[in-house]
């Protein structure tokens, strides 16, 4: 490459409280109408004060453990200030001075280790819709708890900073920190952009593409942006420090503010909010409730199964949830990534997986087995079933009569039947004069004679000592 | 201690004032004032000590994760926003602000 790419990511994740971070008004307005979910003090009427909200300081707490962080036990709150219709307040609290997650790092499925900075709680802003010559105002999200994870600049290609943000996702909802809705904006990446030549000592000028709300936007804007830095460092130019916007639609990016002249917020400490003292006591039984996280089951998972599939299987918990408790994880973890998620319903499904017993039972069936692979897929996905989930597996493959012969016993007489078929001879004696390929014919025969219960591998083998 | 007129614009417009050329002039004075009676402080040492963020030694002052009813609703919030262009601040139940971007 021409240039090197230096990348930095901020991530504001909402945290899945019940109510908001400094008032009690519920903080879900999924389906509801505007300014519903709204209290004086997201209104910021005079004289209100901020409660702080217990739940989200725990949440934070788990987030810092996902993101592997110490928690720093004293910290507290500032106002940042600037004038936004979506503010109210005229200023956001956030944390500046002394942030309740300390330095991390998050390691990558490549191995790449991006360091985290820190980590912050604050408050979300509320929504504005445009029109042609005004806007509208919804506070409902107005007081969303926030923690905004900042990132150094240790990324330096299109794919890393997906992947990055699709392990900060991971991380994020595995822990039961955020509802991980992408779609309804839970999280949100805002990505520092900057190019210099190989080499350089000194970084480039960045542009910041705010409010990426996907994986796949996030790599597309990093590509976009290294073709349009470079063709103007080609050019002798140099590159503009602002702030800029991301169209799908258009695959571009736009400048929304120039960042020209440093942003200046004042930054005070709110005077309303004591400071927060934990214990590493309070800060422990936090971090013990959360459950595995995916760095945890790379760990574990490794050799195990192929590092594809537990990519795959990663992006949903419930699964990687499911493969711990079971004991024949490759071929269990093969059904899920190959025939599950390939159902078209498979994310309903998800919501309720079959039990280890039967999963067990399954995997144990196939491995001596009385299912065919064909037949193993049958019952599996007879353990989704509403009508059948509930049966012990061997029931159901039962009901299915997909149950293989195997008493070799039975096999030999069924074998000796198709022997003794004159249907056959032709074909017998075409094997005995060495053409191989017509045991292939004989298998059927057993297979058709057994009504399909048979195990054509068994089958075959009788066969061939019979023939031999 | 000089406050320069730029000083003022700048903290003018981060205050989103609109002040005249006479006010201006006379906040620069009180600005200076200001600034030098608080600048007294500066003559002690304060080498080593903590700076204080509060005086009522209070701690994780916070409360459970309750939805709660509200003083007041949507209506009399709404009832509070103030007119655009003589007309009703309010349409579809949201906030009517001039436009932004």
């Amino acid at each position: 490459m021409k240039y090197e790419i230096t990348i930095g990511i901020e991530c504001h994740v909402q945290l899945k409280t019940k109510t908001k971070l400094f008032s009690e008004v519920d903080n879900d307005a999924r389906d509801k109408e505007p300014n519903s979910c709204v209290s004086p003090v997201d209104y910021a009427l005079p004289g209100m004060l901020p409660r702080l909200n217990k739940e989200a300081v725990k949440l934070a707490i788990r987030a810092g453990y996902a993101l592997n962080s110490k928690i720093n036990l004293y910290s507290r709150f500032d106002r940042k200030h600037y004038f936004y219709p979506d503010l109210p307040k005229g200023y956001q609290i956030s944390q500046f001075y002394h942030p309740i997650i300390g330095e991390g790092y998050m390691e990558l499925p490549n191995g790449t280790k991006v360091r985290i900075e820190h980590a912050h709680m604050e408050e979300d802003a509320g929504k504005l819709t445009h029109f042609g010559s005004y806007s509208l105002v919804d506070l409902n999200r107005a007081g969303t708890p926030l923690i905004e994870i900042v990132s150094m600049p240790d990324i330096h290609s299109a794919a890393d900073a997906r992947d990055y943000c699709k392990e900060l996702w991971r991380a994020m909802t595995y822990a039961g920190v955020t509802y991980g809705d992408l779609y309804n904006g839970n999280m949100r990446f805002d990505v520092n952009i900057s190019l210099a030549k190989p080499g350089a000592k000194e970084l480039g000028r960045r542009a910041e593409i705010k409010n990426l709300n996907s994986f796949r936007s996030v790599e597309r804007a990093v590509e976009y942006e290294y073709d349009r830095q470079s063709k103007i460092l080609d050019e002798g130019g140099t590159v503009k420090q602002e702030t800029r916007g991301w169209s799908d639609a258009s695959g571009k990016t736009t400048s929304q503010r120039s960042k020209e002249e440093a942003q200046d917020y004042r930054y005070m400490p709110e005077p309303d909010l004591p400071p927060l003292r934990l214990t590493e006591d309070f800060v422990k039984e936090e971090q013990d409730k959360v459950p595995l996280l995916p760095r945890d089951y790379r760990k574990s998972f490794k050799g195990k199964l192929p590092e594809d599939t537990l990519e795959v299987l990663l992006d949903y918990q419930p699964l990687m949830d499911s493969l711990s408790k079971v004991k024949d994880v490759k071929r269990i973890s093969n059904l899920y990534a190959s025939v599950l998620l390939a159902e078209e319903k498979s994310y309903e499904m998800l919501n309720d997986l079959p039990s280890a017993k039967q999963l067990d039972d399954l995997a144990e069936m196939a491995e001596k087995q009385e299912l065919s692979s064909t037949g193993m897929k049958e019952v599996f996905m007879k353990l989704f079933d509403p009508q059948m989930k509930n049966k012990a597996t061997r029931d159901i493959a039962k009901e299915l009569n997909v149950i293989q012969e195997n008493d070799t016993g039975a096999l030999e007489k069924i074998v000796d039947e198709v022997l003794s078929d004159p249907a056959c001879a032709k074909a017998i004696a075409d094997y005995k004069s060495g053409q191989e390929k017509v045991l292939g014919f004989l298998v059927g025969q057993v297979m058709k004679a057994s009504k399909g219960k048979a195990n054509p591998g068994t089958a075959g083998q009788i066969l061939k000592e019979k023939l031999a | 201690m000089n406050i320069t007129r730029e000083e003022i614009n700048h903290l003018a417009e981060l205050s989103n004032f609109d002040l005249e050329s006479q006010e201006k002039e006379a906040l620069s004075g009180d600005l200076e004032n200001i600034i030098k009676y608080i600048s007294e402080l500066d003559s002690l040492d304060t080498e080593g000590v903590e700076p204080t963020y509060q005086v009522f030694e209070m701690e994780n002052i916070w409360r459970e994760d309750e939805i709660k009813a509200q003083d007041a609703d949507r209506a009399a919030l709404l009832k509070t926003a103030p007119e655009l262009h003589n007309k009703p601040g309010v349409e579809d139940y949201q906030l009517k602000v001039p436009k932004v971007l």
